[in-house]
């Protein structure tokens, strides 16, 4: 589902250029939970940005869904998005100005065929956020949620548009350990049900759920 | 749910979440484009009055007899039928409708049959009669009525009035003579007037013989001098023919050019011929025409850099909004926005901004007009050709209040948008 060969990423600081990924590989199979760790700095975020379609300056073939990256429009890169991947980010990322459900909507919204009615769309959403335990919530704007809360509507929202992949990057981060448990165990049902699930992290329950787990060390994957 | 709702409907709901800053936009754009149409409104609506003042024709070319003795002396700068046959075959010349002087005098001693209140008791009025070519008030005369000469004293004489006459009438003299006003418009049309032809209220002129005739009025016209009656110029010639008026040529000449542009040429060759060209009316109509145009240019032009304004503060307000916002655009790009739909959700922003403020700004524009309208009738004594309103609101103004912003608000919303769209995900949200 994701296979990455000789993903190479750098900044540029000042005068000089900082090599961030040199040369990763990464094969991540349908239905499984790839949980990839190492230090602060380590480049575990643009790797997860490289895979999620995210980030177009880099090195290397990065392949995902069938899909060669390289070379992309920013259209195609978009339409991959929202089609076959899912985002979780450690700080939510909801937009404030919008509730809870209307959140969820989103993907369904930036869809590009646009087949589905908005009545409709919603509708999902909100047995999106059922799902996820929040039916109640719906109307809420992020702030009235709790971190736990918001990191829900965060995985219904990612999981809105039935992606292939999900690509969280500390999902638990910024939760408490009983949440944060729960959240792990929901990221292990959904690989078990067929979804590719790649989890950046520094948190060791975080790798014990998952089927392998990655160390990223100065731009390299072992 | 098409792609381009979906993005509007982001546009929308970004909007809502920030009400204050998006009411504090339009309330720019809704100035402007009040601005805009009240002072386009009102720019037609005293030019309409001005018109209905001084309905000059473009076309129409008013000949008299030229002022250089010399020429009268040679034969030149006379309007007889020669001259006015050589008038007719000037370029750009579409038509040539001679009129004269009646030299008979003709006073009317008693009111029009049935309008007693509107005559002061024991007024005699001497009229002045211009004898012109029922073709110029053709489209004047009303229906089933005839401009023709009746040929006998036994049958009334068609003629014709200013329409604008009626209107000073009923503003000015009606009010010092302490009389009911008359009916406006082609209600009074069928009044018959009896006349006493060759009386004369200066007792010297009066001719040795006068009989009594009727004239009824078969019509209103703009093309007829302000204070003269207008007959038929067989009439007129019937006349001078009884009293022994010997021909003396034409007393004015007017000609119709087949399209505006053809008048300074026309013009021109006219003064070549030794005649002269009455402008006094068209001059006049023209000054007004150009204050009238010059003031609502200048307004408008106000308003446009009001519109303008109101782009700069959209645009620094949603460029505030973009820097803002970067995070939630690059979230937007993670879920499937391109950058592309990021630009057109900050366009969409401006375009709805600029919607809501140009809606509001016109009914606003029309409100002020209704009550500057009322305001008006109460401070403004009624003078002669006031109009009823001051405004006018073609259906295409108000569109127009709507449209200006948008673009306005669009307009603004480039840089902004540009900006949005050059958010880059990765980074942004790293």
């Amino acid at each position: 589902m994701i296979r990455l060969r000789g993903v190479t990423k750098s900044f540029h600081d000042a005068d000089r250029e900082v090599p961030i990924l040199r040369g990763v590989d990464l094969d991540v199979a349908q239905g499984e939970l790839v949980a990839i760790v190492g230090p602060s700095g380590s480049g575990k975020s643009t790797l997860l940005y490289v895979a999620g379609a995210l980030d177009r300056d880099f090195g290397g073939e990065a392949v995902v869904d069938g899909v060669r990256l390289a070379g992309l429009s920013a259209e195609s890169r978009a339409d991959l998005r929202n089609r076959a991947v899912g985002f979780v980010f450690q700080s939510f990322n909801l937009l404030s100005g919008l509730s809870a459900v209307e959140n969820v909507m989103l993907p369904g919204v930036l869809r590009r065929d646009g087949r589905e009615a908005k009545a409709a769309i919603r509708d999902r959403a909100e047995q999106a956020l059922a799902g996820v335990g929040l039916a109640d919530k719906a109307r809420q704007p992020p702030a009235r949620l709790s971190g736990g809360e918001r990191q829900r509507v965060a995985i219904a929202r990612a999981l809105f548009a039935r992606p292939k992949v999900l690509l969280a990057d500390e999902p638990t981060g910024n939760l408490d350990a009983v949440t944060g448990e729960g959240i792990i165990r929901q990221f292990a049902e959904l690989a078990r049900g067929g979804l590719t699930v790649l989890v950046v992290t520094h948190e060791e329950r975080v790798s014990r759920a998952a089927s392998r787990v990655l160390h990223l060390s100065e731009g390299v994957l072992r | 749910m098409t792609r381009a709702r979906g993005l509007l409907w982001i546009a929308s709901t970004t909007l809502r979440a920030d009400r204050r800053g998006t009411i504090l936009d339009a309330a720019a754009a809704c100035v402007g484009a009040a601005a805009l149409v009240f002072f386009l409104a009102l720019g037609l609506g005293v030019s309409r009055a001005a018109q209905r003042m001084f309905p000059a024709d473009a076309r129409l070319v008013e000949i008299v007899p030229g002022s250089v003795a010399l020429g009268g002396v040679l034969g030149g700068g006379k309007l007889d039928d020669d001259a006015v046959a050589r008038v007719g075959r000037l370029p750009g010349a579409a038509a040539v409708w001679p009129r004269v002087s009646l030299r008979v005098p003709m006073a009317a001693p008693g009111p029009p049959k049935g309008l007693d209140y509107n005559w002061p008791p024991g007024m005699t009025v001497q009229l002045p009669v211009m004898g012109v070519a029922p073709e110029l008030v053709k489209a004047d005369v009303g229906e089933a009525l005839s401009f023709e000469d009746p040929g006998t004293a036994d049958r009334p004489i068609p003629v014709l009035l200013s329409r604008r006459l009626l209107e000073i009438y009923n503003k000015t003299l009606a009010p010092a003579w302490g009389v009911r006003r008359l009916p406006t418009g082609v209600s009074i049309v069928g009044l018959e007037l009896p006349v006493k032809v060759g009386r004369s209220i200066v007792p010297q002129k009066t001719e040795d013989h006068v009989y009594d005739a009727r004239l009824k009025l078969v019509g209103l016209s703009d093309r007829v001098p302000i204070y003269m009656v207008a007959m038929p110029l067989a009439t007129v010639r019937r006349l001078h023919a009884e009293y022994g008026k010997a021909e003396q040529g034409y007393t004015q000449v007017t000609v119709l050019a087949r399209r505006p542009e053809d008048v300074p040429a026309l013009t021109a060759a006219v003064r070549r011929m030794g005649l002269s060209v009455d402008e006094g009316e068209r001059a006049t109509a023209e000054r007004v025409g150009t204050v009238v145009l010059v003031t609502t240019g200048a307004l408008v032009f106000l308003a446009a850099i009001m519109c303008g304004l109101a782009a700069l503060a959209i645009a620094q307000s949603l460029s505030a909004s973009v820097r803002a916002r970067a995070k939630e655009i690059a979230v937007l790009g993670a879920l499937g926005a391109a950058p592309a739909d990021v630009r057109r959700i900050v366009l969409a922003e401006g375009a709805i901004v600029g919607l809501g403020g140009g809606a509001v700004g016109a009914a606003l524009a029309l409100g002020a007009a209704v009550l500057a309208d009322r305001a008006a009738v109460s401070l403004l004594p009624d003078f002669p050709f006031r109009p009823e309103t001051f405004f006018a609101f073609p259906p295409w103004l108000p569109a127009l209040g709507v449209v200006v912003p948008v673009l306005a608000a669009v307009l603004g919303a480039l840089a902004p948008a540009a900006a949005a769209a050059r958010v880059d995900p990765a980074r942004t949200l790293s």
